[in-house]
């Protein structure tokens, strides 16, 4: 008797097991069907209906832009999809340029590569991860010092971000976030920091141990935006995304180089011609342009 | 009936610690929302104290009209940064797009002065006899600034405002005709620079970048109060509705399905090599035993590392692999992978512990009695280590559920393909989205709580099971006695 109580046990914990897997895969099956990515979709995964798109084959663009773009990007493939309904997107990857041109060559799958700096999108032709003779220069941007909302601090200068009411400054990690190595540039230009690049320098003594390192421009924002840090050096257009942050100084454009995305398709994209569609989309569609426009970047 | 007790017990002590966690959940993400609320409701108080008359504003920032009803302003949006780019090879001048040909544009030239292009037919047609001052109240430009001031602040997101730069009446200048100059600059309005589309212009004669004439603009459409249609910010109930039809579930079902994948796989391979290590020599198996738990001990990062040195492009490895059709990194196969390396242990520690605690004499009475070495793992073995071995596999589900950093590493963050619960929190929170990074903390504590109750709950089932079957044996005895 016990000892059939215990099997029992043990089938009922298998059955309740097995159909929970069971479960899980039925829903996923239901809720998952945004998530055809271009990178290697799971084996599983049901092929879209082909009914829907009688003329043109159906593509699927998966895109790897600046973290700044996050929210415009979105909004402007909305735009896209609208009025090319063969074509749609993958939820794109926003990441520190300098990541996703390292994640491209680690062999990440994708159609499209925007960046915040030429620096990182030179790294990615070097690399042969990208199709130089798409390259094309589509944004530009500034760069400001922000507060908290309500926060006293003034900063009427790049020099008063040594003042001592700031103990943590958020920055860019230079290395992979653009944003980081424009900081850094103009902390150069008025001394703060030993290099003129904006990378592998150190800064002045005044500064060295204010600076917080953000793993994207966006997370510097949020330290800032949390209090965490009482300023931060973020694009203008990073303040339209983010809640809570507000200018307190735009740096000179000359005390950094001047801030550019470009743009360009991924070397050997499956949907090459669609990507380059939606590239010139981006910079001559008037509803793009209203679309970027609120969002504080500048059309090139 | 001690057994219904205690799964009606267990039921009730579910049950409350979900309510309580649902509690702790609502209390997490409330305030941020009941923020928002505030925030929307102090900045209608600072306009509405400047106001003889109340501002409705619409939640999309979109739209706003007086409650008094005499006007309102559509179609508005803030346009932060222009564009200098030439249509078909033709330069415009640095433009900013406007709501349409019979829209009003505001220009923000520099903190002192507001250009506005409002064109007299469109202010006449919402202009009522009171709002031309004439009756003694504002005029319709001092109640227009009022409300464009309110749609700016509310529409800025913590750009520089209107309101901010604390502009008098006389820093506003009103031009209704489609054109206006100041120091230098020419300004051009609703100039329809490709079919169906309005812009503003600002040019710099001898220049092809006007971007220093005006720092931003608004634009909109002037209108009759009932001709807006405002959006209304959701409260209470349906701001939690709101909040949950916008939410992405797709973390948790990738959680879960990633982690019952590969718990698959790590029950077979965990069981497997503990099985395997008991039988082979202790020196090996000192060895083998370091190689299979290192792992748990490893940080993920180190794990996630050697898998994309292993499985990447960047690596004469990786490379071979992916020209034999094995491309795994930064897809849903490598967030199992990841899941599986990190869990793996967990499961064979706790079998291997299990089979080791087992008599050897049983094993080999059940060999005297000829039983196949299946039979006896089956029958024999399985049977005694079971609970040992189901708790392996729970607290290896709950390791694979909380992965983060091999799986960031080696299968990045594709939402709804490798996002997982646990890369869903960093990134919400980030990504400035605070209440759905608190959501999902409370999902994962909900989990977690669950998991070691049931194997506690389990553990103390087995003790049972086993003390009773002690109780019994002493019963047989002293009967046979």
């Amino acid at each position: 008797m016990r000892r059939r109580g215990l099997l029992g046990a043990l089938g009922r914990l298998l059955a309740a097991s097995v159909m929970v897997f069971i479960l899980a895969f039925a829903l996923f099956g239901c809720g998952g069907k945004a998530s055809q990515g271009a990178a290697e979709p799971p084996a599983n995964e049901p092929a879209p209906p082909a009914t829907e798109a009688p003329a043109a084959e159906a593509v699927t663009l998966q895109i790897f832009a600046a973290n700044s773009l996050e929210k415009a990007l979105p909004e402007v493939q909305a735009l896209y999809t609208a009025a090319h309904p063969e074509v749609t997107f993958s939820d794109s990857q926003f990441k520190a340029s300098g990541d996703l041109v390292e994640q491209l060559s680690a062999g990440a799958a994708a159609d499209l590569l925007i960046t915040a700096s030429k620096g990182t999108m030179d790294t990615a032709v070097e690399n042969g991860s990208v199709d130089e003779a798409t390259r094309i220069d589509m944004f530009g941007n500034d760069l400001v010092v922000v507060r908290a909302v309500g926060s006293d601090i003034q900063v009427s200068s790049l020099e008063d971000v040594q003042s001592d009411a700031i103990s943590r400054i958020a920055i860019g990690d230079a290395a992979t976030v653009p944003a980081g190595a424009y900081a850094n540039q103009a902390l150069n230009s008025i001394g703060l920091y030993s290099s003129d690049t904006g990378k592998d320098g150190e800064y002045a003594a005044a500064l060295v141990d204010k600076v917080v390192f953000a793993d994207k421009v966006g997370t510097a924002a949020n330290y800032v935006a949390t209090g965490d840090c009482q300023i931060g050096f973020v694009y203008s257009s990073d303040i339209y995304r983010y809640d809570g942050i507000e200018a307190a100084f735009v740096t000179p454009a000359d005390s950094h180089k001047a801030i550019i995305y470009p743009g360009a398709v991924i070397q050997g994209s499956a949907n090459a011609a669609a990507a380059a569609d939606f590239l010139s989309f981006c910079l001559t569609d008037a509803d793009a342009q209203a679309v970027w426009s609120k969002y504080g970047f500048q059309v090139l | 009936m001690q057994r219904a007790a205690l799964r009606g017990r267990c039921v009730w002590v579910l049950s409350a610690v979900f309510a309580a966690l649902c509690l702790f959940g609502a209390l997490l993400v409330t305030p941020a929302l009941a923020v928002d609320e505030a925030g929307a409701d102090a900045s209608a108080d600072k306009n509405g104290a400047t106001q003889t008359s109340e501002i409705e504003l619409s939640a999309d920032n979109r739209a706003a009209r007086f409650a008094d009803g005499s006007f309102g302003i559509t179609d508005f949006s803030r346009l932060n940064k222009g564009t200098n780019k030439t249509y078909e090879g033709e330069y415009f001048g640095y433009r900013f797009p406007m709501a349409g040909p019979d829209a009003f544009v505001a220009l923000v030239l520099d903190e002192t002065h507001v250009l506005i292009y409002l064109p007299s037919e469109q202010a006449e047609r919402v202009l009522a006899p009171s709002d031309t001052g004439v009756s003694g109240g504002p005029s319709l430009p001092e109640r227009f600034i009022t409300l464009l001031e309110a749609l700016d602040e509310a529409a800025a997101s913590g750009g520089s405002t209107l309101a901010g730069f604390e502009l008098q009446s006389a820093d506003y200048r009103f031009v209704s005709e489609p054109f206006a100059e100041w120091q230098g600059y020419r300004y051009d309005f609703a100039r329809e620079v490709e079919p169906g589309y309005f812009y503003a212009t600002v040019t710099l004669p001898g220049s092809e970048d006007g971007s220093s004439g005006a720092l931003f603009a608004l634009s909109g459409r002037l209108v009759e109060a009932s001709e807006v249609s405002l959006i209304e910010t959701p409260h209470g109930l349906a701001a939690v509705a709101a909040f949950f039809s916008s939410l992405d579930a797709r973390p948790f079902w990738v959680s879960l399905k990633t982690s019952a994948v590969a718990m698959l796989f790590v029950f077979v391979l965990g069981l497997a090599a503990a099985v395997w290590s008991n039988r082979i020599s202790t020196r090996l198996k000192g060895v083998l035993d370091s190689i299979f738990t290192i792992p748990m001990v490893l940080p993920p990062t180190v794990c996630g590392f050697l898998l994309l040195v292993a499985f990447g492009n960047s690596t004469a490895l990786g490379r071979w692999l992916t020209s034999h059709g094995i491309e795994l990194v930064f897809s849903w196969p490598a967030a199992v992978l990841a899941a599986i390396v990190v869990s793996f242990p967990l499961m064979y520690r706790t079998a291997r512990g299990a089979f080791e605690a087992l008599d050897p004499a049983l094993g080999d009475a059940a060999r005297t009695l000829g039983w196949s070495e299946r039979r006896i793992f089956l029958r024999l073995t399985m049977p005694l280590a079971w609970p040992s071995v189901a708790a392996g596999t729970v607290l290896a589900f709950a390791r694979a559920m909380g992965e983060f950093g091999a799986t960031l590493f080696v299968a990045g963050n594709y939402p709804g393909v490798t996002q997982t619960m646990p890369i869903a929190i960093y990134f919400q929170w980030m990504g400035g989205h605070p209440q759905v990074a608190a959501f999902w903390v409370v999902v994962v504590i909900l989990i977690s709580f669950v998991v070691i109750l049931l194997i506690n709950w389990y553990a103390a089932r087995t003790q049972r099971y086993r003390r009773a079957s002690v109780d019994e044996l002493d019963t047989d005895k002293a009967r046979a006695a």
